[in-house]
């Protein structure tokens, strides 16, 4: 019985180890309420697209992506929209994907809006706020850099500061995929 | 140096045993003490007792010793005290903490904040001295539980004379009769008083409510599930706590579920001034008395996770929701929390009249949020063109929104019909008369090309107006866990009950040579266990006075 007894208490203390390290480490982290920050998987996302198709993100494997925040009441939102635009010509042979994602609102609006300023990278609706709550935004615009990995490079709050932005797409696609 | 642990019963004892496991003799001295005998874990060695120790022995002693967790316990209960000092910024739903904590306690706020207090709850310290109680609850249990369930599951009968007269209740005195017919009589009284009694050469053992030895550790086990409810509390689906907003006569997804709630009707009750005191009437304040959201519940049965198709609902549960008297359903939990009672419109149904003629071509129906787009009446027919839900003019005197919310609603349409040009003609129209004077609905018309003159959308009732009266802020909350925190604490409970209202008590005799030697052991309650002894001893013709029967020791 003195045998048996050593790898009793191996596996017992391994697992309070275990146990132990993943309790503290859902308490700490789950304190930021799941937001996802820098350096952490962008959240998928299932929406639908303003061409009436179902989009995810999963689509864009392997290519960096701009996820851009927005709704058309939104000034900021509608100051970068041109610069978005800009940067998606620029890029989108280089493989880097530009993502509008329009917050609550329907497809009228949405469609007379990029109409008018004559932008044609995808944009999705985000109808019930799930892409909101699961990226945790809370001033629009927000703006999630995401590499080719799927990795959240960085995040923009408010209005793009539109000098780095070329600066930062740049990098996305520097990053070995 | 090795310890010699055979009795000269011939039983070999483990290190750390303080009873011989087969004879019970004392094991600790050469047999001349009088002391009153250490019983707990019947003597038997713990677990964890070992001749050297090595690295991972060191870390199970560290837990296995009672002193540790009685310090764990105290640092816990000092760590708890520190989060209740302030407020936590789990209270909070949006707040900046960085700044709440200095502005209104000052600097101790700040200091506070900084070393992490703020959150004391979710600190990694305080887990972790969870974590190490709950090591020490599982190291402990399973160090002394073991050996003493062998130890009490196979007890030899006859027991070293030290074992006897050592225990705190002891008899000595000579019987008439001779030995086993004398053990033999003594059966049924004990068994009458609720004893289980086995017999073997003159040597007798009387043992009741021994379950009530595991009381402890029915309690370690409630506390670990406990802590295990407590500790993976945050585990992805088990936890839930969101604030929603859910308009009147809306079915709105609930994020992050297959559920749609639907805010039938809000009612809110505020307190007639007669219901106030003297002195809350002065400072003006409307206090509602209640709030109540009539709620519908649905869950998706099918085209869920499809957003181009509309998802099929199943209603699941109706519950009026009050403060205090969620809606409850599987586990899921929705609290009134707040309200707002700005209206909003959802929809109109003017009708187009013709202003020349005075002709009415129908009604027809304007929703705010996804429109239909085109509008056949009479010999008219108005496209939608553009909308602005909260219309504004911007710096280049362009017309935009300036909210998703329909505070301010205009529709631009496109009139195409008789003596209209053959591309149509613009027409803004604000379903607000009071939009509609504001932002001089005709001066625009007249700009855009005069229709103005010729047509009117007329809003005729009341009844055509679709509005939303009100919102209802609701929490939801799921705690899959709570089934388990309540279960735990259920079996402590009865842990408790178990240890608490019943004794293991023994009686251990044995005759030699004519003379009686008797020692008994409980684990309380030795008034009692006195009272039991003299009371068996007198319905065997022996009289022993209760007092006489406690053993003093030394």
């Amino acid at each position: 019985m003195g045998k048996a007894r050593r790898p009793v208490q191996i596996i017992v203390l391994l697992c309070i180890v275990v146990l132990g390290a993943y309790a503290i480490n859902s308490a700490v982290l789950g304190r930021g309420n799941d937001k996802p920050v820098v350096g952490s998987k962008s959240p998928a996302v299932k929406l639908l697209g303003l061409d009436g198709k179902v989009h995810t993100l999963d689509e864009y494997k392997g290519k960096a992506i701009v996820i851009n925040f927005w709704a058309t009441w939104c000034t900021y939102c509608v100051n970068e929209m041109p610069a978005l635009q800009q940067q998606w010509e620029k890029w989108r042979d280089s493989g880097v994907i530009v993502l509008g994602i329009n917050t609550g609102e329907d497809k009228m609006t949405v469609t007379n809006f990029t109409q008018q300023l004559g932008t044609d990278f995808p944009i999705l609706f985000d109808t019930d706020n799930e892409a909101v709550r699961d990226y945790g935004v809370v001033p629009m615009p927000t703006t999630f850099f995401v590499d080719k990995k799927g990795k959240i490079a960085s995040i923009q709050q408010g209005e793009l500061n539109l000098k780095t932005l070329n600066e930062q797409i740049k990098q996305l696609v520097q990053t070995e995929g | 140096m090795i310890e010699n642990t055979k009795c000269e019963c011939g039983h070999q004892n483990r290190v750390g045993t303080v009873l011989c496991e087969s004879c019970g003799k004392p094991l600790d001295d050469r047999g001349n003490s009088k002391e009153l005998l250490e019983m707990r874990y019947d003597g038997v060695a713990r677990r964890s007792q070992r001749v050297n120790p090595n690295f991972i022995d060191r870390i199970w002693n560290f837990f296995s010793s009672v002193k540790v967790a009685v310090y764990l316990i105290i640092f816990t209960l000092v760590g708890a005290m520190l989060g209740t000092i302030f407020e936590q910024e789990s209270n909070f739903i949006n707040f900046d903490p960085s700044t709440f904590y200095k502005n209104k306690y000052g600097q101790i706020g700040e200091i506070y904040y900084k070393l992490g207090l703020s959150h004391t709850y979710e600190s990694w310290w305080f887990v972790l001295l969870l974590v190490m109680i709950g090591a020490s609850l599982v190291i402990c249990s399973l160090d002394r539980v073991l050996p003493l369930y062998k130890a009490l599951s196979k007890q030899r009968i006859p027991k070293h004379m030290q074992f006897l007269t050592r225990q705190k209740v002891v008899y000595q005195g000579p019987v008439v009769e001779e030995g086993s017919d004398w053990v033999e009589r003594a059966v049924k009284p004990l068994r009458k008083k609720g004893y289980r009694v086995h017999t073997e050469k003159g040597a007798l053992l009387a043992e009741k409510q021994r379950f009530s030895r595991w009381g402890p550790y029915i309690i370690h086990i409630g506390l670990i599930i406990f802590l295990l409810a407590v500790l993976f509390r945050g585990l992805p689906g088990l936890h839930y706590d969101q604030h929603y907003w859910f308009p009147e006569g809306e079915e709105t997804k609930i994020p992050g579920t297959n559920l749609y709630l639907e805010n039938e009707k809000f009612r809110v009750e505020y307190y007639s001034e007669d219901e106030m005191s003297e002195a809350f009437r002065k400072t003006g304040k409307v206090v509602p008395k209640l709030f109540e959201t009539k709620a519908v519940l649905y869950e998706c049965t099918a085209d869920c996770d499809d957003p181009s198709k509309e998802p099929q609902l199943k209603e699941v549960k109706r519950h009026a929701i009050q403060v205090n008297d969620p809606l409850t359903y599987k586990g899921l939990r929705v609290y009134q929390f707040d309200f707002d009672l700005t209206p909003k419109l959802r929809s109109v149904q003017p009708v187009l009249v013709n202003k020349v003629t005075g002709e009415q071509y129908g009604k027809f129906k304007l929703e705010m949020v996804n429109p239909q787009q085109e509008f056949k009446l009479g010999p008219y027919t108005l496209e939608l063109k553009n909308k602005f839900l909260d219309f504004s003019l911007n710096e280049q005197g362009q017309p935009i929104s300036k909210s998703k919310d329909p505070n301010a609603p205009a529709f631009l349409f496109v009139v195409k019909g008789p003596d209209l040009p053959e591309e149509g003609s613009q027409f803004i129209y604000f379903p607000k008369q009071i939009d509609k004077e504001r932002f001089q609905q005709d001066a625009i018309n007249e700009k855009l090309g005069g229709l103005q003159n010729k047509l009117e959308l007329d809003v005729q009732s009341m009844e055509d107006v679709d509005i939303i009266a009100s919102s209802s802020y609701l929490n939801i909350r799921i705690d899959r866990a709570m089934p388990f925190v309540w279960l735990g604490l259920g079996i402590v409970m009865l842990g408790l009950i178990m240890s608490f209202y019943w004794q293991h008590r023994r009686i251990w005799l044995r005759i030699d040579e004519g003379i009686l030697t008797l020692g008994a052991h409980t684990t309380k309650n030795w008034f009692g266990m006195r009272r039991e002894v003299s009371s068996f001893l007198s319905t065997m013709g022996i009289e022993a006075d209760e007092k006489s029967l406690e053993n003093g020791g030394e």
